[in-house]
């Protein structure tokens, strides 16, 4: 304060009041910049709505089968009836209630996935970038082997030892995923362990696990939450794979890959058994891709510059 | 460059060991006894049980079972189918070349098409061509493959009558394997028996063209992206600057001094297309009943065939390894700041 | 007195625009320049003042991002506002070549250094073969670099900034220009090399009495080869005059000020003399003089009105009440 004193008396600028918006406000004025972004959201928002209260939205019961309405066509096409909105399927099952049940199952199962390969995946990424010696470089050469393996492949083999199912399903998809977030979480744990803070966090007494998980994750999350968006989209895509080649989710259980695995044979007189599972899958993975484009252009301040 | 490539070596022989100990355990992680697994439902007597143990080995201890893996691998054996009694390796070499040549034709379309979508871009961004391009290669990158090859199906197959459904070639052709690629088999079949084999070149492209695109589309998502990307990166650049600064023409500045920097990236994203195309075979294999190591692996999967499961996924996995392997010398020779790093 | 003759480069009233049409950002605003033939003209300013902006728009390398106007933009009896692409590429990297503030970026790693001197020479003059080899050895010889036969195989990132720097100055040199801009050469080079490279512009420029714009913030540097000084601020030019006049006797407030900053001007004084403020950013553009929020000296009607340039005997200056000599007075 003395030294204003000293300070000419000159027409000092008056110091610019700027109120900075809070983190997630700064966030969502990036976010919903992005038009496409906001649309998947929406779709997701739908889905998930879907899922939570599918045995209250759908019409019926998803393994309910009409035998009367074998094969029956949408209510707009030909033939169709209004009893159906989708149509049925081959046994006569409501399709659209096939669809919402499916939300819960995809849902389920990308983010469980997520999950399992997420938290290992950060705990494994942050073990690697801390002791890079003997356990880094274990680690790492493991992941190199992994992602040697085309991913559906490796998924389809873990598939072949744990056999069909549901809980299987989630584990071969969350060991597929596991090296990317391994990899991420090292390389951008690498890059923070050199700069400052960490260095001065350390000369201030911070045990290991305190420095792992309170000062050097937070600051690689951005990248991770953006993967992880990536990846529950690539997981969703997984599943519906494992199940249209029969080793998924096991039918009657509603599961949209596991929808399509016998509409080859469909090909030529019921489309709608063919089109409407894959449409399904198609517009929740872009959705949830969109999404993830708007959440790095919104969480990456290099990207967010050059926009 | 001979030290670059020797470190690159070095790296690829113990990722390869790792694979084996991986493929030798995958078979061992089955739940229960394996034999009663391979044989299936029916009981075997106990002597038959001890003598199938020893038969595969599986009564050594676990080290010594992996050394004589190991020494079998070294040998080239890579044992015999359960079902057909046939050789792994001779199986794997019939059926390879039918997937090698649909992941060739799907990887030029998704190059080309991919690279010429994301230069353009690029160079146009912000245009109407540049918001298609990213919003149709967004959609192929979300594409679940299977729905999109019943699709193209339908519509081409069934609809237009355009393309057959499956297979390689028409019955009706008398082609015999002998590169095992259908076009190059297909052409010489033509010119040696023109009355028999008319048009059998233009039937083998017909059946390729639907799985290429199939398997090509996510690939092609993904290049470009990469390309448009890594081209707006390199447009930034000071060196770009320099070279309009030299009055080059558009042309020179965009293919001389912009491409060449902005592919090394794209050179590596296409390296890594090889794991996604092995992996999309196996779909696109299954969708269109082509007879190649895709649609193989997984029958094998379905009888329990464990010998080809294993060593299936051993002979796939060294071929991603060795792709990579390549892709990374190339993209050394492509960087010299790579190549002269000590 | 200088307009006896037709200047090489002529500049009238050029601004240009970023951004949306609705809502632009003046980068330049009615800027005049001229240049003589053999003449070295400093441009001075603080960074973002727009000096690199109008010669990238006269050279065409704003590529469509910015909008250019302006009532005169020749050189060398060519009208580069109306002239076709074509044409204005036989002109750029012939006869007016531009080195950059970065040498380590400012090259194209994939390329060598050869390869990067001879793509001009080719180019521009046609040189094939032997003749191409020798006049970029030539050039390398030229412009100092050692063991020049060996370096022409070099990749950039072999070079230190120096030399590289140096090869920018061969690649700009290449074709024997009648105009070089030297946009910031030295301010990413060690100090030491600095003084070289200076030495070796203005060499160069005396030995082929070519024109020669250096770009810069050093104002030590200007003060001792410009023969005249534009300084800038947010996009205009405030003052320009000729060497020595400008530095010993500043009219313009800013120019007053930016001298004011130099280290040495300030010896025996407790703090360095700065001026309090920042430059006005794309929204807070003030409506009278863009300097009136920051000025010492500035008055109601500074603050409600723009000044024009005024002519007087030795430059001209952007200011109502330019600042008299003070040993004068």
């Amino acid at each position: 304060m003395a030294n204003a004193k000293t300070l000419p008396t000159m027409a000092v600028a008056e110091e610019p009041v700027i109120n900075y918006p809070s983190p997630l406000k700064e966030f969502w004025l990036g976010f919903s910049h992005n038009k496409g972004a906001v649309a998947g959201l929406a779709f997701i928002c739908l889905i998930v709505i879907c899922a939570l209260f599918a045995p209250w939205l759908a019409p019926y019961s998803p393994i309910e089968q009409f035998r009367d309405h074998l094969l029956t066509p949408p209510s707009w096409a030909q033939g169709g009836s209004s009893a159906f909105l989708l149509g049925t399927d081959e046994v006569g099952r409501d399709i659209l209630s096939r669809l919402i049940h499916g939300a819960r199952l995809s849902l389920l199962i990308g983010l469980s996935s997520v999950v399992m390969s997420l938290v290992p995946g950060i705990l494994m990424g942050l073990l690697a970038a801390f002791f890079p010696r003997w356990i880094g470089q274990g680690i790492m050469r493991l992941m190199d082997i992994m992602m040697a393996l085309p991913s559906l492949l490796l998924a389809v083999a873990i598939m072949a030892i744990l056999g069909p199912g549901l809980i299987n399903a989630m584990i071969a998809i969350a060991v597929v995923s596991l090296p990317a977030y391994v990899r991420l979480t090292r390389a951008s744990a690498m890059t923070e362990l050199n700069k400052d803070y960490v260095t001065a966090s350390r000369v201030a007494g911070a045990g290991l696990f305190r420095l792992m998980l309170i000062t050097v994750l937070p600051n690689c999350m951005a990248p991770l939450i953006v993967h992880a968006t990536m990846s529950f989209s690539s997981a969703i895509l997984e599943i519906a794979a494992l199940g249209f080649l029969g080793m998924g989710v096991q039918p009657p259980t509603p599961e949209w890959g596991t929808m399509l695995a016998s509409a080859r044979d469909y090909i030529e007189s019921a489309w709608w058994v063919v089109t409407l599972p894959g449409l399904t899958i198609l517009l929740s993975v872009l959705a949830i891709n969109l999404m993830g484009d708007g959440l790095r252009d919104a969480l990456d301040p290099k990207l967010k510059r050059a926009a | 460059m001979f030290s670059f490539l020797l470190r690159r070596i070095g790296v690829l022989i113990p990722t390869f060991l790792g694979i084996t100990l991986l493929t030798f355990t995958l078979i061992r992680l089955i739940p229960g006894d394996p034999i009663e697994v391979m044989v299936g439902e029916r009981s075997l007597s106990p002597t038959l049980h001890a003598a199938a143990m020893k038969r595969l080995g599986l009564d050594q201890p676990i080290a010594t079972q992996y050394m004589n893996y190991l020494g079998q691998l070294l040998h080239g054996n890579l044992g015999t189918s359960l079902k057909t009694q046939e050789n792994v390796w001779v199986e794997f070499k019939t059926l390879f070349p039918a997937t090698l040549e649909l992941a060739l034709a799907a990887l030029a379309f998704a190059t080309i098409v991919g690279l010429l979508a994301g230069i353009i871009a690029a160079i146009k961004r912000g245009s109407i061509f540049d918001h298609g391009v990213m919003t149709i290669s967004l959609t192929g990158f979300s594409m679940p493959i299977f729905w999109w090859g019943l699709i193209l199906i339908m519509l081409f197959s069934v609809l237009l009558g355009w393309t057959p459904v499956s297979g390689r070639l028409d019955l009706a052709f008398d082609v015999q394997p002998q590169t095992g690629f259908m076009l190059i088999d297909a052409w010489r079949a033509e010119l040696a028996d023109p009355s028999l084999n008319a048009g059998a070149f233009k039937d083998a492209v017909k059946h390729l063209i639907l799985p290429a695109i199939v398997l090509g589309t996510i690939p092609l998502a993904v290049i470009a992206r990469m390309t448009r990307s890594s081209m707006l990166e390199v447009l930034r650049e000071d060196y770009v600057r320099t070279a309009r600064a030299k009055g080059l023409s558009p042309a020179r500045v965009i293919f001389v001094h912009t491409l060449r920097n902005a592919l090394i990236p794209v050179l590596t994203v296409i390296g890594l297309q090889v794991g996604t195309l092995m992996g999309g075979a196996v779909l696109t294999e299954t969708i269109f009943s082509w007879p190649g190591i895709g649609k193989w692996l997984i029958d094998a999967i379905g009888r329990r065939d464990y010998p080809v499961v294993q060593n299936g996924i051993l002979l796939v996995a060294s071929l991603v390894i060795l792709t990579n392997f390549i892709v990374d010398i190339l993209y050394g020779i492509a960087n010299p700041r790579i190549r002269h790093a000590k | 007195m200088t307009t006896t003759q037709t200047p090489l480069l002529n500049i009238k009233n050029l601004s240009v625009e970023f951004g949306s049409v609705g809502n632009p950002f003046r980068a330049v605003e009615g800027l005049d320049l001229t240049v003589q033939q053999g003449e070295i003209v400093g441009i001075v300013g603080e960074s973002g003042s727009g000096k690199s902006v109008t010669m990238m728009a006269m050279m065409g390398l704003l590529e469509g991002q910015g909008r250019i106007v302006a009532d005169d933009l020749t050189f060398d009896g060519k009208n580069l506002l109306t002239i076709s692409g074509r044409d204005r590429r036989k002109i750029v990297g012939k006869d007016i070549a531009m080195i950059f503030q970065d040498p380590m970026t400012s090259l194209n790693p994939s390329y060598t250094v050869g390869y990067q001197i001879m793509e001009v020479l080719k180019v521009h003059q046609g040189l094939r073969g032997a003749a191409l080899q020798a006049r970029a050895l030539e050039l390398m010889e030229l412009v100092e670099i050692p063991a020049a036969k060996t370096r022409l195989h070099a990749y950039p990132h072999q070079l230190s900034g120096g030399m590289s720097q140096r090869v920018m100055i061969a690649v700009a040199l290449a074709c024997n220009p009648k105009l070089l801009i030297a946009d910031e050469p030295t301010t990413a080079l060690d100090v030491t090399i600095q003084a070289q490279i200076m030495d070796l512009l203005v060499n160069l420029q005396k030995e082929r009495n070519m024109a020669l714009i250096m770009i810069t913030h050093d104002l030590a540097v200007i003060s001792e080869v410009a023969h005249r000084v534009a300084v800038m601020y947010a996009g205009q030019v405030v003052e320009i005059g000729k060497v020595p006049n400008l530095f010993r006797h500043p009219t313009h407030p800013y120019t007053e000020a930016l001298l004011a900053s130099i280290p040495e001007h300030s010896k025996g004084a407790r703090r360095l003399s700065t001026l309090p403020g920042i430059v006005p950013g794309q929204y807070d553009r003030p409506k009278g003089c863009l300097l009136s929020p920051r000025c010492l000296y500035a008055t109601e009607h500074c603050h409600q009105e723009r000044p024009g340039m005024t002519q007087h005997d030795t430059g001209a200056v952007r200011c109502f009440y330019p600042l008299v000599d003070k040993e004068a007075v």
